[in-house]
């Protein structure tokens, strides 16, 4: 297949997308998407400074990145397999310690914190992922509430908390039901209704739309889209070009460890680059 | 009332976790039953044969010195004095040559001996009874040394017998700590498999608890009592088959091995129950401690 015929069908895809994407918004909903742009006075949540991870193996995954992320700001990750993206979630969540440098996440410094607040640290973060990390032998209510029971909250509060999440997920109605018997896209939305239920103030996603086909990508991204309104950060890791264009939010390009691009209302690929190619 | 909410959603995911993985469960449970019977059955042993042994401790911790016919009286009061004021010893008493022949004739195994005898060959005694046994041979030499005593047939002190008898009693000793600390570790390693195939099984549940916020001991505290609950269940097993096998056993080896004078203690049970029920729930929470410690790690 030809590169130009290529290019040809995935653009036609992207604008596929974004039209069948635009049926769907409601008008409210248009509008959201058209004024909302990152606050970039807002105060930092996040700032990575100078931070360099090297893994026991040797691999250098992440190399001198500095990155600040205001507050309600909503950042895409981007960049090719192996660039470093997932270690700088894992680093955001603290399964990673920096080997060099500094990660303050609200002020609080995560390569110095103890063990015993790390729990308290996670509670303020909503965590989803390509996978879902779903309990198969749980229904999506017990999912849903799993996330508060590990906080120790009593069951009334649990009770209203879900059903708000899985109000705002759609999933309504769907308590009973075990994650086997729902699609990809459901299960990605309890998963999304789990990291919302403790009302977190930043949302990180590894990956979210990664096992869906392009229309409940979509929706999952519409999803992401409100709770980023109600003021949530949100920080997510994805490989999904037509999304990332469609959206123009902040984009920070990954490549070789390395933040080769930081648009405030960029694209997937880096604009300069495609017409440098298309000059040669 | 967090506290209570997170134990009561512990025992829930032990109890579940437990009937879940029933087949695994259930082979914990049989593996440390028997271990626990082992130890169980070691500590019977043990338990016997200190009763033994403090028949014959008692025995040759009572020494007689004998005395010389022509000691004073005088003489031998001061040296029993001197015995009473000596640390070491428990009590002293004077048998007269008079009270020995007595006692020599109310015993039953003399009773040919005591018709044969003319006159009163034996001596007057002093009777020693020691606080310890590794004091006996001290003492012992302490009256050799007494000019009072019959130069001939000065004490009743068997030093090789008391030796062995202390060796006898270290050896057990050494033997069933040796057989318990073997039944330990083997139990400990059991419980620590039984919960890391739980642990396998729930990878997935304690990956989401650590990323949705759990502490470790939320994570881990399931495991420690599903730990527990296999331990007290092996246990309480052990302890009902020991409690009904150790009467018969006792009876038949006292009719086998006249010897020995083995008797049935049934107060000895309750304290077997509790060093069972306690070691099983201990062994249980320690082998799960050890085996879930590696996974719930933040």
């Amino acid at each position: 297949m030809e590169l130009s015929e290529l290019s040809g069908r995935l653009s036609y895809t992207a604008r596929d997308l974004a039209q069948r994407a635009r049926r769907r918004l409601t008008s409210q909903q248009k509008t959201q998407l058209m004024v909302l742009t990152p606050d970039f006075t807002a105060r930092p949540v996040i700032s990575f400074q100078h931070v360099w991870k090297r893994y026991p193996t040797g691999t250098e995954a992440l190399r001198d990145v500095n990155l600040v992320v205001p507050e309600g700001d909503f950042v895409f990750l981007v960049g090719p397999s192996g660039a470093g993206k997932s270690t700088l979630v894992r680093l955001l969540i603290r399964e990673e310690k920096p080997t060099k440098g500094k990660i303050f996440v609200e002020g609080v410094e995560l390569g110095r914190m103890k063990r015993r607040q790390l729990p308290f640290y996670r509670r303020k973060v909503g965590l989803v992922f390509q996978d879902f990390k779903l309990l198969p032998n749980l229904t999506i209510y017990e999912n849903v509430a799993f996330a508060l029971r590990v906080h120790g909250q009593p069951d009334a509060f649990i009770r209203t908390r879900v059903a708000e999440a899985l109000d705002t997920v759609g999933l309504s109605g769907k308590e009973l039901t075990y994650p086997a018997n729902l699609s990809g896209g459901e299960q990605q939305r309890v998963a999304i209704a789990r990291a919302l239920v403790h009302a977190p103030s930043m949302i990180i996603a590894d990956e979210p739309t990664g096992n869906l086909d392009p229309a409940t990508a979509w929706e999952i991204m519409q999803l992401f889209m409100r709770i980023n309104a109600r003021g949530a950060t949100v920080v997510m890791a994805t490989h999904n070009r037509e999304i990332v264009d469609l959206l123009r939010r902040r984009v920070v390009a990954i490549d070789a460890g390395q933040i080769a691009r930081d648009d405030r209302s960029g694209r997937y690929h880096d604009d300069s680059s495609k017409s440098q190619i298309r000059a040669q | 009332m967090t506290i209570l909410r997170n134990l009561r959603f512990a025992l829930n995911s032990a109890w579940q976790s437990f009937w879940r993985n029933l087949a695994v469960s259930l082979a914990a449970v049989v593996s440390i039953t028997l271990i626990l019977i082992l130890a169980g059955v070691n500590l019977l042993v043990g338990h016997a044969f200190s009763q033994v042994l403090d028949g014959f401790r008692d025995k040759v911790s009572v020494m007689s010195i004998n005395v010389a016919d022509d000691t004073p009286l005088t003489s031998v009061y001061a040296f029993q004095q001197q015995l009473q004021g000596d640390p070491r010893v428990a009590t002293v008493r004077f048998v007269t040559k008079e009270e020995a022949l007595a006692e020599f004739v109310r015993d039953p195994n003399n009773a040919v001996l005591s018709q044969q005898i003319q006159g009163n060959p034996l001596d007057a005694k002093l009777e020693v009874r020691v606080r310890s046994l590794n004091d006996v041979a001290a003492i012992d030499s302490m009256a050799r040394q007494w000019p009072g005593v019959d130069p001939t047939d000065p004490t009743n002190y068997q030093g090789e017998f008391v030796t062995r008898m202390l060796q006898l009693s270290q050896w057990l000793g050494f033997a069933g700590i040796g057989l318990m600390a073997i039944l330990v570790i083997v139990s400990v390693v059991i419980v620590m498999n039984t919960i890391r195939t739980a642990v396998y099984h729930r990878r997935k549940e304690i990956e989401v608890m650590k990323l949705v916020g759990a502490t470790e001991w939320f994570v881990r505290g399931p495991f420690v009592l599903e730990g527990i609950m296999t331990g007290v269940i092996a246990a309480a097993i052990a302890l009902s088959l020991l409690v009904i096998s150790y009467p018969p056993a006792v009876s038949r080896f006292s009719a086998d091995i006249t010897f020995i004078p083995l008797t049935y203690d049934p107060t000895f049970i309750s304290s077997l129950a509790r060093d069972l029920l306690a070691g099983g729930a201990l062994l249980g929470a320690l082998g799960s401690y050890i085996g879930v410690r590696r996974f719930v790690r933040l």
